[in-house]
């Protein structure tokens, strides 16, 4: 029946636009795919130790020897990069994961207990209205800098939105037939949240998360750079941009490349979130 | 006479308000359902035959109470916890909803949804389930069962579906089944198909059946008895035959007189004037008074009792029992 609709809707004008539309897919799967690659195989890959310092070689232009050229101390940027890669992506999948666990059961609990709408609603309400910038300063300030902070930032950022998509989702969910058929069956309340209500909501939020995802890089990343986070010799993207900045006016490459990694894994993230989401989940169009 | 499966006195379904507000939504429904008998609730949407099946298997929604008395083979149900009363869906009570196309869970396939009734209610071990699961499709009529049984809802037709929810519905062996509008949402062909399983079923098993529907014409096809159901209460409760015969009250002669007939070519169909009076606004009085052409002083000062129109016919009209002959049950 969906394949039937989705004929008639579909005009020459809007083929095309399709056809551009999965170009940019396909582009942004690539190079997440490039990318997502090189971090996971850094210790194989990179060609130099991102922590070897070599002042002599330092700030370095690109060239075959250093392919994006060398940092202050004269370490291979593109190893850094690959490394720095490697820890955002693990801290910012960390915290999506954490927060989106605790923000989807509050979500899902909020509709199957209709009693514990109104303080979870409350309790999102008040984590909502709390920048993730604030929760990062006050974290790092009273834990000390540090990736265990950005992370918990992020993670409590990460748990609100995804609460409510999960509520509005499961509201719907709620109102099928099959929920009221599974009651009418007998099964458990386990069964019930866990493998109607819960199970259902899925597609909806994994495809909210894809579309946080990038959200949520950039702000590890700019928590990251403001040293509320990892310290400077970590690599990491939004430390490797910090250092870069201190040398802009002579050396722009060291703080470019870090900024154009972290631009293109944000910018390819939301658009195959987008892509997703238009095959996923008809309702949020 | 077999003993009653099924005992209803005096359900009441009231919707209970945040605000204070109570509005009857159901009232006084009173039957006696046997084995092997099925009970046709007959009536336009809004009339309370959903919600008359909902209090029955303790499913009514937030805001809504049920009162009055179920009895379920000797045993009362208003005296069990819900934990007790949700052991009993499935195995004593079971439904069957409207829409085939969200009945089903999507992200299970059907196999696994029977088993999990089965698994549930500890009828079988998870080594038989699947095995069960293909002789429950097999006894539904779904085609190479074997194989559909690890089909998912999305693949197989709404008359299809319809046969696996009547499937998990037979999965805990009910000896009620109650089968909400189970035939509206297919197509004509089908609609047939799933009555006739409905009534074979009911003869193998000897289960009790409710049907609930505003079509007439499935009600005829299987039920034993009818009950019309008008705003919230039962107008009429006779023998199906006896009802489509010699109906009494007004509104059934109406509802039949309203069936387009075929091989006559009518101009325009026969409608009942009027409408459905809102939950709570008719306060003394018989419901139907406004729309009947044959409303009297007394309708809209006392509410009808149910009279006796002949044995086990029952009509809540003041005209009951209506003169025989034709006269006006030529209308119908």
């Amino acid at each position: 029946m969906a394949v039937a609709a989705k004929q008639v809707t579909t005009g020459p004008k809007s083929k095309r636009r399709r056809a551009r539309g999965q170009i940019a897919t396909i582009a942004a799967a690539t190079v997440i795919g490039v990318i997502t690659f090189a971090a996971i195989f850094a210790p194989q890959l990179a060609p130099y130790d991102p922590y070897q310092v070599d002042l002599p070689s330092a700030l370095q232009e690109p060239s075959w020897e250093h392919w994006l050229g060398t940092d202050t101390q004269g370490r291979d940027l593109l190893s850094r990069i690959m490394y720095g890669t490697r820890l955002t992506l693990l801290t910012s999948l960390t915290a999506l994961l954490i927060g989106s666990v605790f923000g989807a059961l509050l979500g899902l609990v909020a509709v199957f207990f209709p009693a514990s709408d109104g303080p979870i609603g409350r309790l999102l309400d008040i984590l909502l209205s709390f920048p993730a910038v604030l929760f990062g300063l006050a974290l790092g300030a009273s834990l000390g800098p540090g990736l265990l902070p950005v992370t918990i930032a992020l993670a409590i950022a990460t748990i609100p939105e995804v609460g409510r998509i999960t509520r509005a989702a499961a509201l719907v969910v709620a109102r099928q037939e099959y929920m009221q058929s599974g009651k009418a069956i007998g099964l458990s309340r386990a069964t019930l949240f866990f493998k109607y209500l819960a199970w259902n909501c899925v597609p909806t939020v994994f495809v909210f998360l894809t579309l946080r995802f990038g959200f949520i890089v950039l702000l590890g990343a700019g928590l990251n750079f403001l040293g509320l986070g990892a310290a400077p010799p970590t690599a990491e993207l939004g430390v490797l941009a910090a250092e870069g900045r201190n040398v802009l006016a002579f050396a722009p490459h060291v703080a470019t490349y870090p900024s154009l990694a972290i631009f293109l894994l944000v910018l390819s993230l939301n658009v195959l979130g987008d892509a997703l989401r238009d095959k996923l989940d008809k309702r949020l169009l | 006479m077999k003993p009653a499966l099924l005992d209803v006195e005096d359900l009441t379904v009231v919707y209970d308000g945040d605000d204070d507000s109570r509005v009857d939504l159901v009232a006084g429904i009173s039957f006696i359902l046997r084995a092997g008998e099925t009970l046709g609730l007959v009536g336009e949407s809004g009339s309370g035959k959903s919600l008359t099946a909902l209090a029955m298997m303790d499913l009514l929604g937030p805001n809504l109470a049920a009162g009055g008395t179920i009895t379920l083979d000797g045993r009362e149900l208003g005296g069990l916890s819900s934990r007790q009363r949700r052991r009993l869906c499935g195995t004593e009570l079971a439904m069957v909803f409207q829409d085939p196309m969200t009945a089903l869970n999507p992200v299970y396939n059907i196999g696994d949804q029977i088993a999990e009734v089965l698994l549930t209610h500890r009828l079988v071990s998870r080594g038989q389930a699947r095995a069960r699961a293909i002789d429950l499709l097999r006894q539904v009529g779904i085609p190479d069962p074997a194989q559909r049984v690890d089909a998912y809802p999305h693949q197989l037709s709404g008359g299809m579906r319809q046969r696996v929810v009547i499937a998990i519905a037979l999965a805990g062996d009910p000896s009620i089944l109650i089968a909400d509008e189970p035939t509206t949402a297919l197509d004509v062909t089908v609609q047939a198909q799933i009555l006739e399983l409905l009534r074979s079923l009911r003869d193998q098993r000897g289960m009790g059946t409710i049907l609930i529907s505003h079509d007439l014409g499935a009600v005829a096809e299987i039920a034993t008895h009818v009950m019309v159901m008008y705003a919230g209460q039962v107008v009429e409760h006779a023998p199906a035959a006896s009802l489509f015969r010699e109906p009494q009250h007004p509104y059934t002669i109406g509802l039949l007189g309203s069936l387009p007939k075929l091989g006559v070519r009518e101009r325009r169909l026969t409608t009942i004037g009027g409408r459905v009076p809102l939950p709570g606004t008719v306060k003394s009085g018989c419901r139907f008074a406004d729309r009947c052409p044959w409303v009297l002083e007394t309708c809209r000062r006392e509410a009808p009792p149910l009279l006796q129109a002949a044995a086990d016919h029952r009509a809540a009209c003041f005209r009951v029992p209506l003169p025989t002959a034709d006269g006006l049950g030529g209308r119908a």
